[in-house]
């Protein structure tokens, strides 16, 4: 179980888990240990953020993708939501309990909620454009001032 | 930490007090205080929300009940603390000499008209509990400086405020909220000062305080230290 | 045993929080007042939570249905913690997810597709009552 940086707004906690890296967007990635491939799936944040998810839609098993490409998108009750991969690279794996249980991505977004698994293709590379743990939270803090100052 | 408002209406599916219950607290929640204030959902809090009951233990909450039942008030208290104010639409009504509302799914005109007035209540409850009576904030100017000490104490009106503490780390002041709450109910616990005991306080101090990763370490010993203080100044009192 | 000799309680979620919440409720008064108005009655989940006398009887009775408007599920789980027998256990977002095509919107107010949902969910709810033999123990999903 990863350990997790917390900020709490109002009565709403965030968190997030400071064993993986992560896009400005939302979505970490979690290299496997053999360092082939990588997990990805929906930071804490973003999942609260977008409500229920009803649906997930991941590209199929082989789909190939450049770095921004959309890999998934969720429909929540609130939005449809297009998730952006975090590197290049294939798809490998996609997370099939989510056909039947969506909200996996809500209860647990870190460990049982993750989407997809990916090939990279220049992992060495595109690995220093993401943000660790702590300059993700920087950003998170940031959106959350933003979320509390348009109400 | 900008200070809200919990708002608690009870369900109030059986009763057309109860649906004015709701809408009322819709209306502050949605329409008239949205900034100012924060949706508890009663049944996530009766079932154990945590992030509902941590809310409603540091900040003010107000509940609006539809009957003498007061689920929302009972609730509110049994679990997090006394509410700051209670409204109870039945008592409204009759103080405001208003036609009783019928309809618990549609509300009649007396229904509509109860929702405006309980609403426009519960708006002033909260400004009351921000101290923002007559469309000010009480201690504007000269109260609401830094003063001298390192802790400045936020106040609503029900007097429970949620204090900040301002604490020295590596060069520079941080600001702590609710130290004092987190360590009296840590030693209430029977909570020790060191090992497995240092590291839950810490980590009870992480949910309502954000720590940046890189200084964990300095900030776990302040807060240490901080509770060293806070256990020696109850000592001396 | 006919449905008009079945009795259930019905306990919706009314959380305050989301749409889902009010379909909830919705459709807790579809059941109750239109559907299955002989066979069904509806409880105030805080008053059964706060030990309100009326509701801790009529659910010690007589089988529930919940219907939850999330997953949190809270109807379900305090209907349980209570004592009561949950004959049926609805989330909103299940048959919600069988009818993309009603997505609700407004919490104090639904739109016309958010009360077309609670319609469908009493709907389908009361059918499966109409089939029900009371269980023991235990619940089965919408």
């Amino acid at each position: 179980m990863p350990e997790y940086l917390e900020l709490t707004a109002d009565k709403f906690t965030f968190r997030v888990a400071t064993d993986r890296l992560y896009t400005a967007d939302g979505v970490w990635v979690l290299p496997e240990p053999e360092g082939k491939r990588v997990r990805v799936g929906l930071a804490d944040y973003l999942q609260q953020h977008n409500g229920d998810v009803a649906f997930a839609n991941v590209k199929p098993v082989g789909t190939d993708l450049g770095a921004g490409g959309q890999f998934a998108e969720i429909e929540t009750i609130k939005a449809m939501v297009d998730l952006h991969a975090p590197v290049s690279g294939t798809v490998a794996e996609a997370n099939a309990a989510l056909n039947m249980s969506p909200e996996m991505i809500n209860q647990d977004p870190y460990e049982k909620g993750w989407l997809a698994v990916m090939e990279p293709s220049a992992w060495e590379t595109e690995r220093s454009k993401l943000l660790g743990p702590a300059a993700y939270f920087a950003v998170m803090q940031k959106q959350v001032q933003e979320d509390l100052k348009g109400l | 930490m900008e200070r809200k408002v919990g708002i608690v209406s009870c369900s109030g599916e059986e009763l057309a007090e109860g649906t004015v219950a709701r809408l009322a607290a819709l209306k502050v929640l949605n329409e008239l205080r949205p900034r100012d204030t924060v949706t508890i959902c009663l049944p996530l809090f009766l079932a154990g929300g945590a992030g509902d009951r941590a809310f409603a233990k540091l900040h003010p909450t107000i509940t609006v009940d539809g009957c003498d039942w007061r689920c929302a008030a009972h609730g509110t208290e049994k679990y997090s603390n006394k509410p700051a104010a209670s409204l109870v639409v039945k008592e409204l009504v009759g103080e405001c000499g208003l036609a009783r509302p019928e309809g618990r799914r549609r509300l009649n005109a007396a229904g509509q008209k109860a929702v405006e007035v309980t609403a426009e209540r519960l708006a002033a409850l909260v400004d009351q509990a921000l101290g923002k009576e007559g469309g000010t904030r009480a201690g504007d100017g000269a109260g609401s400086h830094e003063g001298n000490g390192e802790q400045r104490e936020v106040t609503c009106s029900c007097g429970s405020g949620v204090p900040v503490t301002k604490v020295a780390i590596d060069g520079q002041t941080v600001e702590f909220v609710a130290l004092p709450l987190i360590f009296r109910q840590f030693r209430e616990k029977g909570g020790r000062q060191d090992g497995e005991g240092a590291r839950e306080l810490f980590e009870t101090v992480k949910i309502y305080n954000a720590v940046p990763a890189e200084a964990e370490g300095s900030y776990r010993q302040a807060v240490l230290r901080e509770y060293a203080a806070f256990r020696e100044k109850e000592k001396q009192a | 045993m006919n449905a008009s000799e079945k009795s259930f309680v019905v306990v919706p979620c009314s959380g305050i929080g989301k749409p889902f919440g009010t379909v909830s409720r919705e459709a807790a008064y579809d059941l109750c007042e239109e559907l299955r108005p002989e066979s069904t009655r509806l409880v105030a989940l805080a008053k059964l939570v706060l030990g309100e006398p009326g509701a801790r009887t009529l659910v010690a009775k007589h089988p529930a249905v919940t219907i939850d408007g999330c997953k949190q599920m809270c109807a379900a789980k305090m209907v349980r913690q209570s004592g009561g027998t949950v004959a049926r256990e609805v989330a909103v977002l299940e048959v919600f997810r069988r009818h993309k095509d009603l997505k609700p919107e407004g919490i104090a107010e639904l739109n016309e597709a958010g009360r077309k949902l609670a319609r469908v969910l009493a709907g389908e709810v009361a059918e499966g009552l109409d089939a029900t033999d009371l269980p023991a123990k235990g619940a089965s999903h919408v």
